[in-house]
């Protein structure tokens, strides 16, 4: 009998020393040594070209904790392959948030993808900083703890619309967008600024993500006789369009959201008749002088990048839309909490990384510039060689 | 009236494609008698293996797609002799749930090791280049693919039309037991079939590879060629043949015409009705069983 | 001593715990009509797939023309010039008559896959060698008198033509032995004589040794030459059909059967 008490008080005891850790925690995600920060990222798939993005944050994460960490802890990265599947997008997320605990999650390509989590971040007060997409449903409504950084789809729409019309003396626009909610956005926004100036698109030609043979949309689009056409697609929709054109002696001018403004990549996919396509871009150029650009070339990508990975707009994204968080936990101190983490992060004005110009106010439901950071971009144009001519400068969109 | 000649002349561009997918099914299916789910893949690492060898060894063109065909052939033997022939008690739902398990690991595997982003293939064609006929445009690709395929169709129709393997392989699928006590090498047919079958897979990867070159890219073509093979009667090669361009065309017209949206969508409205209205597929010789 | 032509050595094989044939042995004269008797589920299918290669037997042997055949695969057994019938029909359903009998003629086609292609008129070698066999088959066709279904679906027939095809089928193959599965199965007093003669036939014009499976005892006792009784996997006797007609034991397994 005096044995069976004993045992029992033993186990007790080691149960309870068990939950130590988890009975002290300050906060989910963190401890003395570690934050986790997941990402979720399309490896594989039809949008696997953006697959960088992520592995430009890991790369930038390793940086930062060879360089001491931030106060004293690591980051403990979680990336993980959602193959721009929003299905599997949920499922990771939730596995890796029930099971590990993330602090916050960075970045993470896709409309569809971050839509699928969106609501469950919310609901779970997880704070999620740079979206890797311009969707407006970021912000319309804002959410406490949804940073975005992206500039709006809608706002670049209308900047390339605009240029078209008012510097290029385009007045017949054709868009062709992605069936899903980020090909819609570009198109709302081309859709708004035409109707400013009077005018309506010539043709509205949508694309599903498995088409392979894009003949008939081209024709669709050669049919309308349009001088501008709008690019909203993935990016091997956008090099068969463009390369099918060319074939078929249709030459508008083309222009693109920032998801197809990696020149090189472009220029080698679609074997040169990029050239003279038109983008707009939501960070400084890859080849420019800009500071940051030549440190983070230096340190993070020469340093810590994969022998195949390439120094382009996608891989530096990874880090460009993860800046503002970085930023906040820096300014939190040790003692981190996501409220304080939330609170630094509204504090950030006038913060200039490798994008546009970050600003974030105390939230407030009415206004989505509390949680939109970025309006800004310029606009730009591909060359023979995959270098970019800058157009413009920087602009706003609201 | 241009514009319905150029999407006809279109849709037999695409249709080139979709034929030699579809004939690379229906000859492993003639023999096996299971829709080999794994041709697109197949093809995909045959077309990778090509750019290794163009961009990472140097070789010249021809050597790197001679070679790529032998592997083609080689590893549809292979996989014809290490995987499915072990199968206990086959089937044919075990067998086609084997060749989607193979597709899986050919598909992961060449996204594991060359990368999911798109890749150029070096190709003495510019994939965007055409010819002029009139106001009809060609790619030059398309040509080639055209004549690649029916120079392909003729060589296969020759081969089994007028040698002993042509109904031996007939003869295989209907009845192997049978086949074997004619004394048809069963095992060898099947072999030899996979191995034609993955080299035409494999023309039609390098055909495309020039203008798309992804893991993913042989999704749609073997989709859109076993739908062609299935409406052509599965068993019939000149049928699927002829339901691949018949496939292209309409596809075309219908998204020139009608929608776009759904233009994937009616390729396969078009096979259900066609099962509906003709089971055994719009080539196959049907009869009554008696009895 | 000029080696049997057909030697079975104390055949046995198991399926699972059940012994369908122990020690079976018995030899076989060129050019005789070899019958085999016994109940249903004596072993004599049995018997018959382990000599053209669907199963492969335990222990025991089955030599050839002097070559053993054990380990051979059916292919290779059909190589060596036994072709077989079977009980329940084993036809390609989706050919019409003269394919299915074509395909007897698989391991004489000399045109392989290259050779096929030269297929140029008449007089080259490919052309010839179609015109042979064509020829050898329409021999079989009449010979059957198929004639008149020589263009159908083998499937849209009935029974006991399909039974003819077959056997058809066997004879394109130019056998040496030819094993006969229940020929008469399914057939009237009227077609069981057609095949009486034609089983002589192929015996006296074609020199084909027959081994010959079948239940109706009257024709097994006219035709034959020997026969051998089993039962239960085990054998009986073999003797003349007049003396296993009177034996005891084969009088005692199929009391009630027969005629």
């Amino acid at each position: 009998m005096k044995k069976r008490v004993m045992l029992l008080v033993v186990v007790s005891l080691a149960f309870l020393v068990s939950l130590a850790p988890n009975l002290f925690a300050a906060e989910q995600g963190v401890t003395d040594k570690e934050i986790h920060i997941g990402q979720w990222s399309p490896q594989t798939g039809p949008a696997a070209a953006w697959g960088s993005v992520a592995r430009g944050t890991g790369a930038y994460f390793q940086w930062i904790n060879d360089n001491g960490g931030i106060h004293g802890r690591k980051i403990v990265y979680h990336m993980f392959d959602d193959g721009y599947n929003p299905a599997k997008t949920m499922a990771g997320v939730k596995e890796l948030q029930e099971g590990t605990g993330i602090f916050a999650w960075a970045c993470g390509v896709g409309t569809s993808t971050g839509l699928a989590v969106k609501d469950y971040l919310a609901q779970n007060n997880v704070p999620w900083v740079g979206p890797a997409a311009g969707s407006l449903n970021w912000v319309n409504p804002p959410q406490r703890n949804l940073f975005a950084v992206y500039p709006l789809y809608d706002g670049e729409a209308k900047a390339l619309v605009k240029y078209a019309v008012e510097k290029m003396g385009k007045k017949k626009v054709a868009v062709a967008y992605l069936n899903d909610e980020y090909g819609k956005n570009g198109l709302r926004g081309a859709q708004e600024e035409l109707q400013a100036h009077g005018l309506k698109t010539v043709a509205e030609v949508s694309f599903e993500a498995g088409d392979s043979d894009l003949n008939p949309h081209v024709m669709k689009l050669k049919q309308s006789d349009a001088d501008m056409v709008l690019l909203w697609t993935t990016v091997t929709h956008a090099a068969k369009v463009v390369g099918t054109s060319k074939a078929m002696n249709f030459a508008p001018q083309f222009m693109s959201t920032s998801t197809c403004s990696d020149f090189p990549l472009m220029m080698s996919i679609t074997k040169g008749a990029w050239e003279g396509v038109v983008c707009a871009t939501f960070g400084e150029l890859p080849d420019s002088d800009y500071p940051a650009i030549v440190k983070y070339k230096k340190e993070v990508f020469e340093k810590y990048a994969a022998k195949e990975e390439r120094w382009g707009i996608f891989y530096y994204a990874g880090i460009l839309f993860v800046e503002p968080m970085i930023e906040a936990l820096k300014k939190v101190g040790p003692d981190l909490t996501r409220e304080k983490f939330i609170t630094e992060m509204e504090k950030i004005k006038g913060f200039k990384g490798l994008g546009a110009e970050v600003n974030f106010k105390p939230f407030d439901k009415n206004d989505m510039y509390s949680r939109q950071g970025a309006s800004q971009t310029f606009i730009i144009q591909c060359l023979a060689e995959g270098k970019a001519k800058k157009l413009t400068e920087w602009m706003d969109i609201k | 009236m241009t514009d319905f000649f150029q999407m006809v002349v279109s849709g037999i561009a695409v249709g080139s494609t979709y034929a030699l997918m579809g004939l690379a099914m229906v000859i492993i299916y003639k023999t096996s008698e299971v829709p080999n789910f794994a041709q697109g893949e197949m093809a995909l690492i045959s077309s990778f293996f090509a750019m290794m060898l163009l961009t990472s060894f140097n070789y010249n063109i021809y050597l790197a797609f001679s070679l790529a065909f032998v592997f083609a052939a080689v590893l549809g033997c292979f996989l014809e002799f290490a995987v499915l022939r072990r199968a206990k008690e086959p089937n044919v739902l075990g067998m086609i749930v084997i060749t989607i398990g193979i597709e899986m690991v050919i598909l992961g595997f060449v996204s594991w090791k060359f990368g999911a982003e798109q890749k150029t293939m070096p190709f003495p064609i510019d994939p965007y280049e055409s010819l002029f006929i009139g106001d009809l445009f060609l790619k030059k690709l398309d040509v080639l693919t055209f004549v690649s395929a029916l120079c392909l169709m003729v060589v296969l129709f020759l081969f089994f039309r007028f040698s002993k393997l042509g109904l031996a392989m007939k003869a295989t699928q209907q009845n192997s037991v049978a086949a074997r006590i004619v004394g048809v090498r069963t095992n060898r047919i099947m072999m030899t079939t996979w191995g034609i079958s993955s080299l035409v897979g494999a023309v039609a990867g390098l055909l495309i590879s020039p203008t798309i070159m992804h893991p993913y890219m042989m999704w749609d073509p073997m989709l859109k060629g076993f739908a062609a093979a299935v409406m052509g009667g599965m068993t019939s090669l000149p049928g699927a043949v002829v339901a691949a361009y018949m496939l292209g065309i309409i596809e075309n017209l219908f998204g020139g015409y009608i929608s776009i949206e759904f233009k994937t969508v009616v390729a396969f409205v078009i096979i259900v009705a066609v099962l509906c209205f003709k089971p055994s597929g719009l080539f196959a010789r049907h009869y009554v069983k008696k009895v | 001593m000029e080696p049997a032509f057909f030697r079975v050595d104390a055949l046995s094989i198991s399926f699972g715990g059940i012994k369908a044939l122990e020690d079976i042995g018995f030899t076989m004269n060129k050019g005789e009509i070899f019958s085999v008797i016994g109940p249903n589920g004596a072993g004599k299918t049995t018997l018959f797939n382990c000599i053209s290669g669907l199963y492969q037997p335990g222990k025991g042997d089955m030599v050839f023309k002097g070559r053993s055949i054990k380990h051979k695969k059916s292919d290779a057994v059909a190589r060596m010039g036994i072709a077989r019938t079977f009980q329940n029909i084993e036809l390609f359903s989706h050919m019409n008559t003269m394919e299915n009998i074509m395909l007897g003629r698989h391991i004489h086609m000399k045109t392989g896959l290259f050779k096929g292609m030269t297929m140029w008129g008449k007089s080259s070698f490919a052309g010839k060698e179609e015109i042979l066999h064509r020829e050898k088959v329409e021999n079989i066709i009449d010979f059957l008198e198929l004639q008149n279904v020589r263009d159908t679906f083998v499937g849209a027939l009935p029974y006991g033509t399909q039974k003819l095809i077959e056997l058809g089928r066997a004879l394109a193959l130019e056998p040496d032995l030819l094993l006969l599965d229940e020929p008469c199965a399914g057939m009237n007093t009227e077609e069981k004589q057609d095949m009486i003669f034609w089983i002589k036939d192929i015996q006296d014009e074609l020199k084909i040794s027959i081994l010959l499976i079948e239940h109706d005892m009257k024709m097994v006792m006219d035709i034959s030459d020997r026969v051998m009784a089993i039962n239960f996997g085990k054998l009986i006797t073999i003797g003349t059909p007049a003396e296993v007609q009177t034996n005891a034991q084969v009088l005692k397994a199929y009391i009630g059967e027969g005629e």
